[in-house]
Parts: structure tokens; C-alpha cells; sequence
């Protein structure tokens, strides 16, 4: 909302100031309520829990103690984030390279051929991680059309399968953010002045070098986002790494689940996802400090 | 000359995307209607022996029941949460609601294996668990931000001058509610409440590490049959989720401006 926006609602609200504290009380109280419970005591008990005392049989009880922590420094944890890392990074630039071209070209249709993209985007968006892995399956398994058509002209032993291996996993997580990527720069990209490409073309610029030299460096912040978003949700990847991966393939957060779930561990868990969510926080603070000294340049 | 040959690069990366996101569905979907128990692709012969299968196993049944429940539910807890504070902030502009919808935000962006970490922990020490309305209103909190950013697109296609004119009019607050805000916000409503439920229909791990054991949803029951082997009913499964998906974002585009709730605000002609 900027700033002429709130000095208009000011003005329209101005007239009823009255029991306004009241109104506000009556509306915040019960979401508020719920938000702190459901949301905000999670998030210290998960700090808590990562410092407290594993007891046996999935136990705990309450300590300062920094056992977990100590169990980051091991070469296991630095390998699973170094693996989580780079699957997000490939991933990422897949993503991103794909994405925004396809958003560009879709903000640029007609209506109706806009409306049918995004409700094909959401519904493929909406699908469970569950389904898409089991899709994948179908089709990378041995029987499967992909493995059939492959080795039919010899690119495959007869009977091998396609997974699981590190393609599988990255093309599946390729899979299932695709949608969310290009709707993320949907936005952004539909907000662009046509003008701003019609006078490069008046210019002389092609099409490609308008789109290159103008569009690009002034989605630098956004594109730098979208690299974010994806790096967040391969972190969260679970299902995808579990079903088409082996073992060396396995994303911090099927650990996190296997301490939690299998090994009964919750205080590793625990201080798992707290490391995750710090290194996540400094991957923020140093995108915005990127993309801020990138404007300051410019 | 080179228009053309543009054209039909962008035309072949736009098809070629499609060809990619419809695959893994157009498989699943075949797979369903094949006559044997095999799973193989193409379908040899045409039936609908597992959908008859699907639709007369309890177990598949009771977890779709559930999972239809909890969607429902964390759909409309999430949405008559995101209400009231986005109302608050385009009425009266308050900061605790620009607070709330901040963490609401926040949890939107936390990968989605500590939200589930962070739900669990939470309901084992209540004490309250393997039960029904902790996936309720666990997917209701993590997912509140998406109401929280429709509902603020709604509220800003509201039109000021009309809300000053009621107050001018003498309108009371329940008045201009009433009168303009309602029905400005009915589509943004029904669009928040179906969103929140596709995606709570579909989610896993939350439900999986808050009741997984004892409420089953449809994810989980896939999930659990996918590890015992391949069975037809599973496909069967996936394409009800399909179905649901599309049809709902296929309505929604009806009800609203899609691209609008998108978040383009330069007018789009048709």
C-alpha cells in the first residue's frame, strides 16, 4: 500500500475514530490467538527442544545443552547441506531459466489464452508431491514408456531402470516447481510498460536484445527471489529425493524426518531444522544485501 | 523472416513446456483406464475395473472422506483467520494486524519438513495426538498465507470513493460492510477458501509427522501403498486429485479475474 493509498483511508476512517481500540480488539483477539498459539510457541519449543536432553524411547526432557548442536560439525551433516546445496542450485537455475521466458511469453498473450496457462499452472501446482513422485515412477520405471523408448534405440540395457539416480530427483524437483517459479514472476512481468519495449524495438533493438538488455536487468531483484524460493523448497524437498534418490541423495529433510520419525531423536531433528532456518535467514540477508548494493550501482 | 522464425521458437519452448508438465499426468491417466494389473504404458486395453475397485474399498474411501474433511475445514479456519486481519489492515491500517499477517507470512516461507517438525513438537507436548483436527489446524496455519495475500488483493480493488460516499450517507460500519465490502470480496473469499483447500487435500508431511499413523489421508494412503508395490487403485487415486486440481482452478477462473488474483494490475483486454 503506499503512502497516498493510506492518507485516503486515513481521511475515509477519520470521521469514525470512536471505540475504534474496541473494534480492533473484538476483530485481532481470536486470529491473534490463534496465530501465537498455533505458530509463534511451535517456534521456541523447537528451540527449546533442540537443546534439551534425549531421553530413551523417543523422550526428552527439558535442559541447556548443546549435545545436537555438536553433531552438526560431523562430516555426515556438512555432506547432506552440501548435497541439499547444490541440488538447489541446479535446480534453481533450471528453474529460472525456464520460468521466466515462459512467464514473459504468457503475460504477453491474449486473455483467454492466459486464463487456460495459469489454470493449467495452479492445477499442476496443486498436486500432491505424493502424486507427482508416483507419476514419475510410472514413467521412469522399467516398464515404463521412457526406459521402453530409450532402449529400444539402445541408449538403455533392456530392463534397466531410470532411477534411482541424481537426474530423477533433479528433474522431478524441476517438475514440481516450475509452476510456482513462473507464477512468481507473473506479477513482476506483467507490471512491465510495453512502452519500455516499444520504444527498444523504435531503437532498433531485436526482439532477443530487448529482452536481454531491458527486461532482464530490471528483473534482477526478482529473478535473485526466485532463486530464493527454490532453494527454500528443495531444502523441504522430502518425498522426491526419498523415492527417486538413493541414499547419498537425500536432502537435509528426509534426515530431519528420519531423526524425528524413525530414530526417535526429536532434539536432533530439532536442532536440524533450527540450522536449516539460520541458514536460510543469512541466504535472505544476503540476497537483500545483494540485490540492494546491485540498485545502488545502477 | 526472423518474426517468423521467433514465432515458432517461442511457440516449440511454450509447447514443449506443456508437453513437459502434461506428461507424468497423461501417463497416470492412461495407466488407470488399463485393463491389467501390470502397470505398463500404453494401456493395452480399456477399462474401468479400478475405478469400480477404488469406489468399493473402505479404505480408500475412508480416506478420502478425511481427507475431504480436513480440507474443508483448514480451508474455512484459514480463511475467517485471514479475514478479520486483513480487514483490520485496510480499515484502520492497525500494526498488530500488519504483525500478524507478517508471521503468517513468514510460516509461508519455512520449508514445509520444519512446519511439520515444528507441528508435531507442538502437539506432542499438548498431549493431544494422532487426532483428526491437529491436521485441521495445522494446515490451516501454515497455509494462512494465501488467504492473507488474496484477501489483500480483494480489499484493494475496493473502490475508496465508494466507501467514503456510505459514510458521507451516514453509513454505519456494518452498513458499508454490508453494502460494499461484501459483495467486492465474496469472489476473493470463495477463491482463498478453494486454494487452501486444494492444497490442504494434497499435502503430505504435515499431515504425516502431526497424525500420520492414525489419520490417513488420501497422500498418506498412496504413499504407504506406493511402498508396498504397485497397485491399480493408486492411479485411480492420483486422478481424483487431478480432476479436483484442475476443476477447481477451472471454476475459480470463472468466478474471478484470474489474472488479477495473479497479481497483474495493468487492465488486460480480452
Amino acid at each position: 500500500m503506499t503512502t497516498a493509498d493510506v492518507a485516503i483511508t486515513s481521511q475515509a476512517s477519520g470521521t469514525r475514530r470512536i471505540g475504534e481500540p474496541w473494534v480492533l480488539a473484538g476483530l485481532l483477539t481470536a486470529p491473534g490467538l490463534y496465530i501465537i498459539i498455533m505458530a509463534v510457541v511451535p517456534a521456541f519449543l523447537m528451540v527449546q527442544l533442540s537443546l534439551a536432553h534425549r531421553e530413551v524411547g523417543g523422550l526428552w526432557s527439558p535442559g541447556f545443552e548443546l549435545t545436537q548442536y555438536r553433531q552438526l560439525a560431523t562430516p555426515l551433516f556438512a555432506r547432506v547441506m552440501g548435497f541439499s546445496l547444490l541440488l538447489a542450485v541446479a535446480g534453481a537455475a533450471i528453474c529460472v531459466s525456464l520460468a521466466f521466458p515462459a512467464a514473459y511469453f504468457i503475460t504477453r498473450m491474449k486473455r483467454r489464452a492466459q486464463v487456460a496457462w495459469l489454470v493449467f499452472l495452479l492445477g499442476s501446482l496443486s498436486l500432491s508431491e505424493v502424486l507427482i513422485v508416483f507419476a514419475f515412477q510410472v514413467l521412469l520405471s522399467t516398464s515404463g514408456t521412457l526406459a521402453g523408448a530409450l532402449s529400444a534405440v539402445g541408449l538403455l540395457a533392456p530392463g534397466a531402470s531410470l532411477y534411482p539416480n541424481f537426474p530423477a530427483v533433479l528433474s522431478c524437483l524441476v517438475y514440481l516447481l516450475l509452476p510456482y517459479v513462473i507464477l512468481y514472476f507473473y506479477p513482476a512481468l506483467s507490471q512491465l510498460d510495453p512502452e519500455v519495449e516499444q520504444a527498444a524495438a523504435t531503437m532498433g533493438a531485436s526482439r532477443f536484445s530487448t529482452f536481454t538488455s531491458v527486461v532482464l536487468p530490471m528483473m534482477r531483484g526478482q529473478i535473485l527471489t526466485g532463486v530464493l524460493l527454490v532453494v527454500i523448497f528443495t531444502f523441504g524437498a522430502y518425498l522426491t529425493p526419498l523415492v527417486l534418490g538413493r541414499p547419498p541423495q537425500w536432502t537435509v529433510a528426509i534426515h530431519i524426518s528420519n531423526a524425528a520419525m524413525g530414530a526417535g531423536n526429536v532434539p536432533l531433528a530439532a536442532a536440524y531444522a533450527v540450522a536449516v532456518v539460520v541458514f536460510m535467514v543469512a541466504l535472505l540477508a544476503l540476497t537483500r544485501l545483494l540485490s540492494r548494493r546491485r540498485g545502488a550501482e545502477a | 523472416m526472423r518474426l517468423a522464425a521467433g514465432v515458432l521458437l517461442r511457440r516449440g519452448f511454450l509447447s514443449l513446456l506443456a508437453l513437459f508438465l502434461a506428461a507424468p499426468l497423461i501417463v497416470v491417466l492412461s495407466v488407470s483406464f488399463n485393463a491389467t494389473r501390470r502397470m505398463s504404458f500404453p494401456p493395452t486395453e480399456f477399462s474401468l475395473r479400478w475405478y469400480g475397485a477404488f469406489f468399493a474399498d473402505h479404505a480408500w474411501m475412508a480416506s478420502l472422506e478425511r481427507s475431504l474433511t480436513i480440507a474443508g475445514l483448514a480451508a474455512l479456519v484459514s480463511v475467517m483467520v485471514a479475514l478479520p486481519i486483513t480487514y483490520a489492515i485496510w480499515r484502520y491500517q492497525a500494526k498488530a494486524a500488519v504483525f500478524l499477517a507478517g508471521i503468517g507470512a513468514a510460516l509461508f516461507l519455512i520449508p514445509g519438513v520444519v512446519a511439520a517438525l515444528m507441528l508435531s513438537a507442538f502437539w506432542g507436548v499438548t498431549g493431544h495426538v494422532g487426532r483428526l483436527e491437529n491436521v485441521v489446524l495445522s494446515h490451516a496455519i501454515v497455509l494462512l498465507g494465501i488467504p492473507l495475500s488474496l484477501l489483500m488483493v480483494g480489499f484493494r480493488t475496493i473502490d475508496q470513493a465508494q466507501v467514503e460516499a456510505a459514510y458521507t450517507m451516514g453509513a454505519r460500519d456494518s452498513d458499508a460492510f454490508r453494502m460494499v465490502v461484501r459483495p467486492a470480496m465474496t469472489p476473493y473469499l470463495l477463491c482463498a477458501f478453494v486454494f487452501v483447500f486444494v492444497l490442504s487435500i494434497n499435502e503430505y508431511l504435515i499431515a504425516y509427522m502431526v497424525a500420520g499413523f492414525t489419520v490417513q489421508t488420501l497422500p498418506i494412503k498412496i504413499f504407504a501403498s506406493m511402498r508396498q508395490g504397485y497397485e491399480p487403485t493408486m492411479c485411480v487415486a492420483a486422478v481424483i486429485f487431478m480432476v479436483m486440481g484442475f476443476s477447481a482452478f477451472g471454476l475459480m477462473s470463472k468466478v474471478a479475474d484470474l489474472p488479477r488474483l495473479m497479481g497483474r494490475t495493468r487492465p488486460l483486454e480480452a
